[in-house]
């Protein structure tokens, strides 16, 4: 079965004042589709460089990044760009709505840059909402909203691009452990109820006793891999 | 991306209005500028074509002959009705300059003497619309005249008086006595102390009967400049009736230099525009540009959902149109408005009015603006909107994801 996410040796070091520091350090890692995947670390292991990697952020020093077939690491900055809009969603730890749109406005934004009508855009973007338990908070603005809300208005921008992979960076990080948990536990019925892959890096190990499959990272190296049976 | 563009202008209120305050005012200013010009030049133009027509028929070089015969239209009347009759409407004189000498009881001077139709429009602009004294002068039992201020002074004669008016070797009967009808005034004195006028027929009989030394056209209706279609198209409707050894000109090649003085507006009104469009553009560039900074997380954020460099690009020109086009649309309708006012009639306040009739401008004028200058304000505004966006624009197009969600404002 060919992997719906590959990293091949990928390896990352970022100069700042002549100064190189490695973050990654020859990273192998397959992700099927339909799988629900924890990416667990220290701060600094390199979890969100290798998210980043995986979801055409940024470009692997060296090795390769393939993505539903496709290969990223050799594309320009457009060329990504374009393959993110249409196969990937990301959440990100700091939730980065856009403060002047609302929920539903937030959560129908891919689509928007995707170029949908407004009234598809509307209703997929109320669906998903609703997915999240948000449909009732769909015209308020991010400033309206908790952090557990808001986190949840951006899972359902992602889910509402249905897009081939979800990446989540550290989504629970500014978040309560009650209020992180019951947001791993929407991104695990969507995983289960609708196929959809997630990836997300965490490094908080009591969530990881809820996902099946733990990618360890230290050093900017896969030191483990625990597929809970 | 226009409602999100939207969202943004008004995310950074008072900076945006400030922005767009200033668009406001530059357009407005430009606008009543362009009216404030239109009212000017077709002031000028108006009073100017009152004096000398908007065609004038003469002969040929006749500003560089000496001789006063050859200068001459012979049979100015036959010619006169001819071309009437081809223009329907419009208000066709003669007129007949005479070099002569005029002589008080001490003292005599070196004239011009006019001869004007009475009741013509060229009499009531060259006297009664400038006596300052006495009446216009008139065909009778006794010919009068209206002599300028400075020229009676130097004859000592006053309004009443009389004056002899010696033209030899001419066709005319050579000499002949005027009374002083009135006095007129000039913005010029030194036109003032050579100009005498006397009726057209006094004039023909003094010094060449049936003759005149141009043949002066009014259009009806021409009130600008900038109407030159129908000035080439009465010019070339009158074209076959000129006879051989005769020219028709227009105002303009009557007058080139005031024609240039006109022409000069749209030039010198470009140059303002441009230095007021780019002093608001750099605000404009400011607002963009802070709005950018404070933004780099949210841009980041957009790019790595999907946005590629040209929609970030697409979004920051967008807002910069919106900002500009907001502004001038209020600009344009307060100085439309102001335009609008000011085309009902307006006066300069006391001293400025004087020093501006030195130069021919009337008393009160009439704001005018064309549709093309409106569009010229409006295509600025883009401009100045695309322009100031365009570096900023730029620098959002080139960021990183990673690194701009990293940022910190």
């Amino acid at each position: 079965m060919n992997a719906l996410v590959e990293a091949r040796n990928l390896h990352k070091v970022y100069k700042a004042d002549g100064v190189e520091t490695p973050a990654l350090r020859g990273v192998d890692l397959t992700v099927q589709a339909g799988e629900f995947t924890a990416i667990a670390g220290p701060s600094g292991s390199g979890k969100s460089t290798l998210l980043h990697l995986l979801g055409g952020l940024d470009r692997p020093t060296d090795g390769e990044v393939w993505l539903d077939g496709q290969r990223l690491d050799d594309k320009n900055a457009v060329e990504r760009a374009r393959i993110r809009l249409w196969k990937v969603g990301f959440v990100f730890q700091a939730y980065n709505l856009i403060p002047v749109l609302t929920a539903l406005e937030n959560a129908a934004f891919v689509l928007e840059l995707r170029g949908r009508p407004p009234a598809e855009r509307r209703q997929r973007a109320l669906a998903a909402l609703a997915e999240l338990e948000m449909g009732g908070y769909a015209e308020r603005r991010p400033n309206q909203l908790s952090g557990g809300q808001q986190q949840r208005v951006a899972v359902a921008r992602a889910l509402a691009a249905e897009p081939a992979v979800i990446f989540a960076d550290e989504p629970t990080a500014n978040l309560d452990s009650k209020t992180g948990l019951a947001l791993i536990e929407y991104m695990k019925r969507l995983n289960r109820e609708k196929g959809l892959t997630f990836v997300f890096s965490t490094h908080d190990p009591r969530l990881l006793e809820h996902v099946r499959r733990v990618v360890r990272l230290e050093d900017g190296r896969v030191i483990s891999e625990e597929v809970a049976g | 991306m226009w409602s999100l563009a939207w969202k943004n202008v008004r995310r950074g209120r008072g900076r945006s209005l400030l922005t767009s305050a200033a668009v406001a005012a530059v357009v407005a200013l430009m606008m009543i500028m362009y009216g404030f010009s239109g009212a000017v030049v077709n002031g000028m133009f108006q009073n100017l074509t009152r004096s000398t027509g908007h065609l004038i028929l003469r002969v040929k070089n006749a500003d560089k002959i000496r001789e006063f015969e050859r200068g001459l239209i012979q049979d100015a009347p036959a010619l006169q009705e001819r071309l009437a009759r081809a223009l329907p409407g419009a208000d066709v004189e003669a007129m007949l300059e005479v070099p002569a000498l005029l002589a008080g009881e001490k003292r005599s001077r070196g004239v011009l003497l006019y001869g004007l139709e009475p009741g013509g429009r060229l009499m009531r602009e060259f006297v009664a619309k400038k006596l300052t004294a006495g009446g216009p002068p008139q065909n009778g039992e006794e010919w009068s005249a209206a002599l300028g201020r400075t020229l009676a002074r130097a004859l000592k004669v006053k309004v009443g008086d009389g004056v002899y008016a010696f033209v030899p070797n001419t066709s005319g009967i050579g000499a002949a006595a005027f009374s002083v009808s009135g006095l007129v005034a000039f913005p010029e004195s030194t036109i003032e102390a050579r100009t005498a006028i006397i009726t057209l027929a006094a004039a023909q009989e003094l010094a060449a009967p049936n003759a005149a030394s141009r043949i002066v056209i009014f259009l009806p209706g021409l009130i600008s400049p900038a109407r030159q279609g129908r000035l080439e198209q009465a010019r070339s409707k009158l074209a076959p009736l000129v006879p051989a050894g005769f020219e028709l000109l227009t105002w303009r090649q009557a007058e080139p230099a005031m024609a240039a003085i006109l022409d000069m507006m749209t030039p010198l009104l470009l140059i303002y525009a441009v230095i007021f469009f780019v002093l608001a553009g750099l605000l404009v560039v400011n607002t963009v540009y802070l709005g950018l900074v404070e933004r780099i997380r949210e841009f980041g954020v957009i790019i790595a959902l999907g946005a590629d460099r040209w929609r970030i690009m697409r979004l920051v020109i967008i807002e910069s149109l919106l900002l500009v086009l907001s502004g001038a649309a209020v600009g344009g309708a307060l100085g439309g408005l102001a335009v609008w006012r000011m085309s009902h009639g307006f006066s300069l306040p006391g001293p400025l009015a004087r020093q501006y009739a030195e130069f021919g401008l009337p008393v009160v004028m009439y704001a005018s603006i064309t549709p093309a200058q409106v569009a010229l304000v409006f295509a600025f505004a883009v401009l100045t909107a695309l322009a100031s966006a365009l570096w900023p624009a730029w620098l959002a197009g080139r960021l990183e994801p990673v690194e701009a969600m990293r940022h910190v404002a």
